[in-house]
This record gives structure tokens, C-alpha cells and sequence, in this order.
């Protein structure tokens, strides 16, 4: 394993001997049992021929053996709980591990990460470590353990028998190895067959309203019904042609064949004079159990697999660079956002800015305006910090937003963006998110300033009510409550989605109050999508192609007679026909 | 277990089943005879009688071929029979997905639904084999070595025979007390995921809020309560594996000491007794190891148990002979409906008459989509009548509703197919120049400029190359293609759009003559053009009725509601 493996680990390395010591005795132990009905046997014996029976030594032989049989099974018990428990203690460690690493990712990571590859880590890979730890190791001591002490003591008794005894072994391990080729290509087909089978599913779940309603039910299940059927195939072909090895090996290692062998063997070797009737015994006994092990640790191979790729997945994840921070921050003297000659790109190639420079005053508006794709709701995230610049900086109180200590930097600036960002907890508590010491005064407030008390007054427990349980909330209610959350946190800077403002046309204009009131005395950055909202504003900066335009206030830019006075044109003309005639703002 | 299973197979994998189960309990019968065999082979074997030895042998040998035979087929018709039931299992679950109301369709299924098709069907075709087998071989070859002792030491095997009531309970026990445990250890699970997913979800908001925040206490306690659930369910599990395993350990124990007890005594010949010991020692152990398979079975009847949840499911009732509607008017009668929850509409009446454009506006919540869906028969309510043409709904059937219902809802679901045949599905009679003439009136042409490949481009899995608006032009280029005389429109709420916006407007007028169109409405040209205004208040009721003008001049809540949403129209974010 590597190095980040064994970090991976290093909770519950201390444990693992422990895991280790109690297997090995539990190995050890559990094949005492046998060795006493041998024991038995030979002092039994005598009383075939008429002999006296020492009966002081069969009492002393059932008294180990009971005693073994019980300490064998605690020891692999107690091994295999320390075992589940330390799991136990590692998936909640690795969980904390996640979210820990997850508050430190820059935020835009978060842009393009759906839920699923959070859910694949805490739930999918972490689970999968369980094989690892709370099997694997257990499983490989015994599978090592049982066969070599056996072998040493069947070697000791009669070694002709130990070497017979050896050979269904060797036999499994050819067969699982010639078993095994090109196992790992068919699971990778296996894999994708999957995957095309959850694709038709879902298209076909997600889709059976329309088609019903279009009365094409035929062709969309049809797509379901081929999907399934190529994967029915390939894995009745797959079975078929892997059942008839692991049939061949389960049944060259399965007690009753090897039971037939091993007598067969014995009585030749007794006949034949080599051995006397008690040394077939050990044969027998040990002999028996050689294959188990080794077959069980054969069957968990896909499971090692799978954790293996989950510690891969989560090692990745763990890995990725957090938000540098400053060796020294600095704290930003004043208000001011300041945007220097600017260059972004996502990745090395494409660049999304170039060159822009931008200067927002306490106390002033900001509008970014341009066409979808020309980087208008990227040049907002630079200043909170979803993303560091390639080249030129974003300054806050002319200290660079790099360094800024992340505390400092999100007491300065606050931002209301489209996606609703609330969590299952009391309403009380949404609205303080970040200030967790207001008082109920001070969020009520806010909720009044954010147009949403008389709302929250209407559950029946008000800002106790919880939201997704007694507090369902509309598109546009949720937005009024981080608009409360926002004012409450009062930064100085804000950065703003205008779009917000339309989420919900039917609380539009209770929306539109509180921005309004979260706007007033700020620095604000404000993403414009309707011309019309931003008439009033200090100064618009035009975007195209993530290129700084044109700059100025509404009326200089109209009557400069460029971009913006083009867009404004256009956008009345649509603006009027959206509304009713005879309506007017 | 088997007979849920059973039933959910075609009658070729039920026989396939069968087959294999047989031969499942012949090995498992004749590897116990061949464990008997041992006891009279290795008598013979001390005293020294070659003979006896080699007749005994044969004897076991032959056994032995049998077993190989019985496990070669059981082994082949496992894997027939596997194929054969994830086979039936996609079947019946693709045929009852067709036959489920499209309500059940309201959540997003997708998740479950692909769970049962890829891992659970197969882990359920895998379970006979894998795991019954297992299970019925650790009971069945024990049950016939224990038949066979009473012919060898009656002692022996009544003490035996002793242990099993206490094995049984000690078995149920284990089997009820992890299923408890596994239960809450899911419910934990589920928690602490949607604890971790949320906490991804709001980070911006909590970069904020800071370390130690509201949401850090939420995300902690949710993973120690699943960390806790987890230690339960492994500290259930194993007291219950290691009572289970310690019984079977008992029953081996008394076994010795009684042996060794009646052979010191001389009553019982050293012989039989070590043979009998073999035996003991070494097939307790998979007995003791068919505790843990119980895991295995409870897994698989998760699964078989969303297959029953989906079977019990009533579909809505249907006619033996659809009634033939007189017109396509609309009509609500009484009608209360909740989801099954409290009531969303109560007692709500209103007559939306044949070829006019009835608007529905009102507070969020209100109940305005659920008047839409209960027309498309999503539902049938839960107390009144909805009418089509004078004649109830479920007297129509729901084949009549679907094809006179043309609906434009906000959730429009595209196929990872071309823009063009994503529009074509509304009607696949029509010739390509119809359909790209339709959907050019939906503004569709100008998504397909956009697109490279035009009318041909692909529009991505789920429809993601394409934004909400321009998703639901192509649901209203299906409808225009559709024809149908009752058309459902839920305007979409992201008014964002302006495109959009013109595009509804301009379909609304192309299709509102001779249609009765009823619509939830957000854009005030509609609402004003409407010709006929129903407001809804907070508690599923009608606040008031009209037309535009006559509730204008009303001065009533609705005179209220559109000064303020003209009001909302003009606003600027900073006035100067």
C-alpha cells in the first residue's frame, strides 16, 4: 500500500495488530479440536483388542478440546468484532475526514459537482473500505494460518498423506488462477453493461409521462426491453462460462469429494502397509478443511476490488488542493473592490476573462451585463473567491482577496446567488446561519426587512418550523429567507444575482423589496439580466466574450450609441410585447 | 423467501428453479449419507477389516459420484436459472412501470427504480444459489446425519435432537433483532448522507458562516448517530452470531463428553464414537456459519420487497366501456384532494367551458398545478367530481383523458434523442415539414440554430444541452403537433426568459380558438386576456371569479394582486 494509504489508516493502525493476534490465535486454536479427536482415537484404541483405556487421559483430552473448541471461537469472534468495530471508527473518521476537506475546497469546486459525487464518496467508497478492514484481514490470516499448520502437523504424522492432502489445494489454486484471466476484462464489460441497463432505466422512468401522454408507450419501453435483453445475455454468457469453472472448483474442494478421496488414499496407504489405521485419521480431519480458507479468500477477491477503487477514489478526493492561504494575511483597509487587469480561465487553455478592469466604490452599484457565456457570473465569483485569477488580482481595501484570510474575507463580502442555499434546520437558525449569536430580535428583523415574517409567522411553530419537514417553502419564499440571512450578516460588499429577483412570479415583487433593501449603503456587484433593473445604477460594465466593453452609466452608454444601446433597443422591443398593452412601469 | 421469488418468475425459470432446488437438497441429502458412511468405514478401518474397508469404500465412492452428478446439475440449472429470473425480474418491471398511474411518477423514481433493475434484480437472481443453496445444505445434511445417528447411537442423537428447538429459536432471534438494527442503521445512513450532500450543497453560505457553524453541528451529529446505528446493529448481530455459534459449540460439546462418557463405560464402541466425533467436529462448522448468511437473504428481500410495493399499488379505476364526452368543457365539482395529506383543494367548484381559456392565478402553494393535474387525471380526487364534457372522469378512462389532454407542464422531459424527433413524439404521423413548420411556431427553430447539426442535434442526456426555457418550447411544439382539444399549460416560472415568454404568448394565441385551454398563470397578457380569472386563496379555495375588468373594478384581493405584479414589472434596483 502507499503512503496515503497507510494516512488512510492511521486511525486505526494501532488496532490492527490486535486484529491480527486474535485471528492467528483464533487460527491456531480452532485446529486443536482435531488434533484431540486424533489424541482420542489413540487412546481409545486399545479398548478395540479388550485393552484397558486410560481413562484419567480421555478426560484430560475432552477437557482441552472443549476448551479449545470455546477459546478458538472467541478468539475469531472477538477478532472479527474488534474488526467491524475499528470499520465502524474508520467510516466515521473518513466521513469526518470528507467534510472537513470539503469545507476547505475552493467553492468552485462546487459549481460543477453534483450531489452524486457526494454520495458516492460517503456512502459508495467509504462502505467499500469495509471488505478491507473488517474481513480481509481475518480472512487472510486464517486462509495462510490453517493450511500451513496443518500441513506441518500432517507432515509430522505421516507424510505420505500430508503430500495427498496437499493436492486438492494446489489443484483449486491452478484452476482459480486460469479461472481468473481475463476476469478483469469481463468485469469492465460488466461495468458498462450496467451502465447502458441504469441509462435506458432511468430515460425510461423519467420519460414515461411523456410518452404516455403522447401515446408512445411502445417505443420507450422497447429501448428498456433491448437494453435489458443484451444485458440478460451478456450476463447469462458470462455465468456460463464462469459457473462451469467455479463448478469444477467447488466441487474438486467440496467435503464430500475430498472425503472420498482422502479414505480412498488412506485405505490404499493401510493396505498397502505404509500407515497404520490411526495416521489416516489426522489425514482425514485437517485434510478436510485445507481448501476452505483459501476458497473463501478466492470468493472475496471482487470485494478487495471494489475497496481498493473506493480507497483510490477517496484518496483522489482527499488530495485535491484546498484554498491556499496567506502565510500572513492582510486585512482589507476599507470597501473598496478593485478588479486589476484580470485574466480566468478554468483550465490552461480556454480563458473566460481577459484583461479586465473594473473599480467598485463604497456605497455604489455595479451592473455586469452581456449575453449568456460572456463571463459575466464568473467575473462576480472572483470576488468571493469560487476561483483564484490566472494573471492580474481582485482586491478588497487594496489587499489581494489571496490574502485575505478566509474568515476576514467572508465577513466582507456576501453574496445572494439563484441556487437556494439552505439547509433541513429551523428557519431561525437558516436566517443566523452566520451570525449563530443574534438575538430573535435581530432575526426577526431581517425576516421583516426581507419581506418574509409575515410568512414564517403562518407555520405553525414560526421560526422554530423546520425547513423541508413543517416549513415548505416556494421558490421565491427560500430566497427571501437567505435575503434575510444576508442582511443579517451585513457584509459591506455583496455580490448579487439580479435573477433572484425572478425566481418566483408570484412573489416577485416582495423579492424585489428586500433586494432592494440589501442593496442600499453596500458595494455592490450586481449580474444584470433585465436592462430595465439597472437604469438607476452607478456604472454598467458591458461583458462580451469575457472582454470588457464598454463601461458607463446607463445614460452615457445609450448615448455612446455601441453595445449597450444596441441590447437596450432590443431588449425594450421584447420587453413591451412580454407585456400587457397598456401596462406601463 | 422462495415463493415471493417464485412468483415473480416466468413459468421457465420457476421450473428452472425448481430443478435447481431439487438437486440443491439431493446434494445436500447425499453428502450427509456420505458423512454416515464414514462412521461404519472407519469402524472397520481400526479393527482392521480390509474387506469391510473396501466394500465401504465403493459404497462411499459411489455416494460420492452421486453427489458430483446432483452438484454438476444443481450448479448448471443455478446459472439457467439465475439468467432466467433477472430476466423475469426486468420484464415484470418494465410491464408494471407501464402499468402504474402516472402520479406514482411525481417524485423522481429513477433512483429507485435503477437500483432494483441493475443491483438488486441481479443480487436477487444470484440469492438461490449463492445463498439459499448454502443455507439449505447447513440444515438439510445436518437433519440427515442426525436421521442416520439414531441407527448408530440413539443416545447420541437424542441428546442431539435436544439442541435443535434451541438452535431454531436462537437462529429466529438473530434473524429478527439484525433486521430491527439493519432498519435503523438504513434510516441513519440515508440521514447522514443527505447531512453530507446538504453540506456540499450550502457550502458558499457557510463559507460565511465560518468553523463551528450551525450546519458543522448538524453534519457531526448526523454521523455520529449513523456511527452509533452502526455499532448497535454490529453489537446485535454479534451477540447474535456468537450466542448462535456458542449453542452449536454446546451442542458439540455435549456431544463429546456424553461420547467419551458412554465409551469410558464401555457401552459404546471407541470406533463409532471417534467417527461420530469426525463428523462433529468437522460439520458443525458450517451450521455455525449459516447464522451469517441471514444478511444475505434480508438484502434480497429488499428488493423483493419494492417489488410488492410496486404490485400493491391500485391503478385508477377504469371503465369496461369509455363514455363518449359531449363536449370538452371542464368541470369541478365539490372536489377536495390532498395527496394524501392535508387538503390542498377543498370543496372547489368552477366550470371551465368548451373553447374558452380559463386562467388560474393565486399565492404559491395555493393548489393551482393540482387543479391542472387532477384534469389530466394524475389523480382522482379524493371527495367531488372532475368532469370532462358532463361526464366524470373516471368514466371516461384514462386512454380517453390522455388523448384529448395536451399538457405543457414546467417539468418537460426530452429524450437523449435529435431536437427534431424530441418534437416529433407528439404526433408521429406527421411529415418532417409539419413537424419543423410546428415547431417553428414554438420558437423551436431558434434552439436548433443555435445547435450544431440544427434540427438533427442531439439535446443531450435528460435534454441538458438545453436551458428550462427553451426546454419547455419543445414540450409546447409537442402540444401544437398534438392537436388535442383540451390544452393544460403551467406557465414556467423562470420568467427569466424573455424568449420564452414571447414564444407561450404567441402559441397561446395560434391554439386558443375551439380549445379549452386552462392555464396556470404567471404573465399578465395572458392573465388580462383570459376569459375567465379564478384566484385562489391559502386555504384551496376560490377567492374570486371573473373576468379581468369586472375583477378590476371589484377592487378586491385580485385588483390588489395586479397592482402589485404590474408594480413588480417596473422595479429597478436602486432608484436615484
Amino acid at each position: 500500500m502507499s503512503d496515503r494509504a497507510e494516512d488512510f489508516f492511521a486511525p486505526v493502525r494501532s488496532s490492527l495488530a490486535g486484529i491480527v493476534g486474535l485471528s492467528l490465535l483464533g487460527a491456531v486454536t480452532g485446529v486443536v479440536p482435531f488434533v484431540a479427536v486424533v489424541e482420542l482415537a489413540r487412546t481409545l484404541l486399545p479398548a478395540l483388542d479388550g485393552g484397558a483405556v486410560d481413562e484419567r487421559r480421555v478426560w484430560a483430552i475432552v477437557v482441552i478440546a472443549v476448551a479449545a473448541l470455546f477459546v478458538g471461537f472467541a478468539a475469531a469472534f472477538t477478532s472479527a468484532m474488534v474488526a467491524h468495530l475499528v470499520d465502524a471508527r474508520l467510516q466515521l473518521s473518513l466521513r469526518q475526514r470528507i467534510v472537513r476537506h470539503l469545507q476547505r475546497l475552493p467553492l468552485g469546486w462546487f459549481d460543477t459537482r453534483t450531489s452524486g459525487t457526494v454520495r458516492k464518496l460517503v456512502e459508495n467508497d467509504v462502505t467499500a473500505l469495509h471488505q478491507l478492514v473488517a474481513h480481509a484481514i481475518q480472512d487472510v490470516v486464517t486462509a495462510i494460518a490453517v493450511p500451513v499448520i496443518c500441513t506441518v502437523y500432517l507432515f509430522t504424522v505421516q507424510w505420505q498423506l500430508a503430500l495427498a492432502a496437499l493436492l486438492p489445494l494446489v489443484f483449486a489454486m491452478v484452476l482459480y488462477v486460469l479461472m481468473m484471466r481475463g476476469g478483469v476484462e469481463k468485469y469492465r464489460q460488466y461495468e458498462s453493461a450496467i451502465e447502458r441497463l441504469s441509462g435506458a432505466t432511468v430515460e425510461f422512468v423519467h420519460g414515461i409521462a411523456v410518452v404516455k401522454r403522447f401515446g408512445q408507450l411502445g417505443r420507450s419501453h422497447r429501448r428498456y426491453r433491448d437494453e435489458t435483453r443484451d444485458y440478460v445475455h451478456f450476463i447469462g454468457q458470462w455465468t456460463r462460462d464462469s459457473a462451469a469453472w467455479f463448478s469444477v472448483v467447488e466441487m474438486v474442494t467440496s467435503p464430500v469429494v475430498v472425503l472420498v478421496y482422502l479414505v480412498a488414499v488412506g485405505a490404499w496407504l493401510v493396505s498397502a502397509g505404509t500407515a497404520e489405521p490411526i495416521d489416516v485419521l489426522p489425514g482425514l480431519l485437517l485434510g478436510l478443511g485445507l481448501t476452505g480458507p483459501v476458497v473463501k479468500l478466492g470468493t472475496s477477491g471482487q470485494f478487495l476490488r471494489n475497496a481498493t477503487k473506493a480507497q483510490q477514489s477517496l484518496a483522489g478526493f482527499l488530495a485535491l488542493p484546498p484554498v491556499p492561504q496567506a502565510a500572513s494575511p492582510r486585512v482589507p483597509a476599507g470597501h473598496d473592490v478593485d478588479v486589476e487587469d484580470v485574466s480566468f480561465g478554468y483550465d490552461e487553455e480556454h480563458r473566460v476573462l481577459h484583461d479586465i478592469a473594473v473599480a467598485c466604490r463604497p456605497g455604489t452599484v455595479t451592473a455586469l451585463v452581456g449575453a449568456s457565456g460572456s463571463g459575466k457570473s464568473t467575473l462576480a465569483k472572483l470576488v468571493p473567491r469560487f476561483y483564484d485569477v490566472s494573471q492580474g488580482r481582485v482586491s478588497i481595501g487594496d489587499a489581494d482577496v489571496r490574502e485575505i484570510s478566509s474568515p476576514e474575507l467572508y465577513r466582507s463580502v456576501g453574496f445572494v446567488f439563484q441556487d437556494v442555499q439552505l439547509l433541513r434546520t429551523s428557519l431561525r437558525d437558516n436566517i443566523r446561519l452566520s451570525r449563530p449569536d443574534a438575538t430573535d430580535d435581530e432575526v426577526e428583523r431581517a425576516a421583516r426587512a426581507a419581506q418574509i415574517h409575515d410568512r414564517i409567522l403562518r407555520f405553525d411553530r414560526g421560526y422554530d418550523a423546520v425547513v423541508g419537514d413543517d416549513a415548505n417553502l416556494s421558490g421565491g419564499e427560500a430566497q427571501r429567507v437567505t435575503i434575510a440571512r444576508a442582511l443579517l450578516a451585513d457584509p459591506p460588499i455583496l455580490v448579487l444575482d439580479e435573477a433572484t429577483a425572478f425566481a418566483d412570479p408570484d412573489s416577485e415583487a416582495a423579492i424585489q423589496a428586500a433586494l432592494s433593501a440589501l442593496a442600499a449603503e453596500r458595494t455592490v456587484l450586481v449580474i444584470a439580466h433585465r436592462l430595465h433593473t439597472i437604469v438607476g445604477v452607478d456604472q454598467i460594465l458591458v461583458l462580451d466574450g469575457g472582454r470588457g466593453v464598454e463601461r458607463g452609466s446607463h445614460t452615457e452608454l445609450v448615448a455612446a450609441g455601441g453595445r449597450f444601446a444596441r441590447m437596450w433597443a432590443d431588449y425594450q422591443a421584447n420587453h413591451a410585447r412580454s407585456r400587457p398593452e397598456g401596462v406601463h412601469g | 423467501m422462495i415463493r415471493r421469488l417464485l412468483h415473480y418468475s416466468s413459468p421457465r425459470a420457476r421450473r428452472l428453479l425448481v430443478t435447481e432446488l431439487a438437486f440443491i437438497v439431493a446434494t445436500a441429502v447425499l453428502q450427509g449419507v456420505a458423512f454416515l458412511l464414514l462412521v461404519p468405514l472407519l469402524r472397520a478401518l481400526f479393527l482392521g477389516d480390509m474387506t469391510a474397508v473396501r466394500s465401504w469404500l465403493i459404497a462411499l465412492t459411489a455416494v460420492g459420484a452421486g453427489y458430483a452428478v446432483a452438484f454438476w446439475f444443481a450448479s448448471q440449472f443455478g446459472t439457467k436459472a439465475s439468467t432466467a429470473v433477472l430476466d423475469s425480474l426486468l420484464r415484470r418491471l418494465g410491464d408494471r412501470l407501464v402499468e402504474l398511474p402516472i402520479a406514482w411518477f411525481g417524485v423522481d423514481r429513477s433512483g429507485l427504480i435503477t437500483g432494483i433493475a441493475t443491483h438488486g434484480a441481479m443480487f436477487v437472481s444470484t440469492t438461490p444459489y449463492a445463498i439459499v443453496r448454502l443455507i439449505i445444505t447447513g440444515l438439510v445434511t445436518p437433519a440427515t446425519v442426525l436421521v442416520g445417528m439414531f441407527f448408530l447411537d440413539w443416545r447420541l442423537a437424542l441428546a442431539m435432537t435436544a439442541t435443535v428447538p434451541v438452535l431454531w429459536f436462537a437462529f429466529r432471534w438473530l434473524s429478527t433483532g439484525m433486521g430491527r438494527d439493519d432498519a435503523e442503521h438504513s434510516a441513519a445512513i440515508a440521514d447522514a448522507s443527505n447531512r453530507v450532500i446538504e453540506f456540499a450543497r450550502v457550502q458558499p453560505a457557510l463559507r460565511t458562516a465560518g468553523d463551528n457553524s450551525i450546519a458543522d453541528h448538524l453534519v457531526e451529529n448526523a454521523l455520529q448517530r449513523q456511527h452509533r446505528a452502526y455499532r448497535g446493529l454490529l453489537i446485535t448481530g454479534g451477540a447474535g452470531i456468537a450466542a448462535f455459534a456458542a449453542f452449536v459449540q454446546l451442542a458439540l460439546t455435549v456431544v463429546i463428553v456424553l461420547g467419551a462418557y458412554l465409551a469410558v463405560g464401555g457401552s459404546l464402541e471407541p470406533a463409532t464414537l471417534i467417527a461420530l466425533l469426525v463428523l462433529g467436529v468437522r460439520f458443525t462448522e458450517p451450521i455455525a456459519n449459516s447464522g451469517a448468511l441471514g444478511g444475505g437473504v434480508a438484502i434480497a428481500k429488499t428488493t423483493l420487497n419494492q417489488f410488492d410495493d410496486l404490485y400493491n399499488l391500485t391503478p385508477l379505476p377504469e371503465p369496461d366501456r369509455p363514455a363518449t364526452p359531449k363536449d370538452w368543457g371542464v368541470t369541478f365539482d365539490g372536489v377536495t384532494f390532498g395527496y394524501g395529506g392535508p387538503a390542498v383543494l377543498r370543496q372547489l367548484s368552477f366550470t371551465a367551458p368548451t373553447g374558452t381559456m380559463t386562467a388560474i392565478v393565486g399565492p404559491s402553494g395555493s393548489g393551482k398545478t393540482t387543479i391542472v393535474k387532477l384534469i389530466a387525471r394524475f389523480y382522482d380526487p379524493e371527495a367531488g367530481t372532475v368532469a370532462v364534457g358532463g361526464i366524470p372522469v373516471p368514466e371516461l378512462g384514462t386512454a380517453v383523458v390522455e388523448a384529448a389532454v395536451a399538457p405543457v407542464f414546467q417539468d418537460v422531459y426530452l429524450f437523449d434523442d435529435t431536437i427534431l424527433n424530441n418534437v416529433w413524439i407528439g404526433n408521429p404521423d406527421l411529415s418532417r415539414k409539419d413537424v419543423i413548420a410546428a415547431a417553428t411556431r414554438a420558437r423551436v427553430d431558434e434552439i436548433a440554430a443555435r445547435l450544431p447539426g440544427g434540427w438533427d442535434a442531439r439535446v443531450g442526456e435528460g435534454g441538458s444541452n438545453l436551458s428550462g426555457g427553451e426546454r419547455q418550447r419543445v414540450s409546447i411544439a409537442r402540444a401544437l403537433l398534438k392537436d388535442a382539444p383540451i390544452i393544460l399549460l403551467d406557465e414556467a416560472t423562470a420568467a427569466l426568459d424573455i424568449g420564452n415568454e414571447i414564444a407561450i404568448g404567441d402559441t397561446l394565441d395560434a391554439i386558443r380558438a375551439d380549445r379549452t385551454v386552462i392555464v396556470v398563470a404567471h404573465r399578465l397578457q395572458t392573465i388580462m386576456t383570459a376569459d375567465q380569472i379564478i384566484m385562489l386563496n391559502d386555504h384551496g379555495g376560490i377567492e374570486e371569479a371573473g373576468t379581468h375588468t369586472e375583477l378590476l373594478a371589484a377592487t378586491g384581493p385580485y385588483a390588489r394582486y395586479w397592482r402589485e405584479r404590474v408594480d413588480a414589472t417596473g422595479w429597478q434596483l436602486t432608484r436615484r
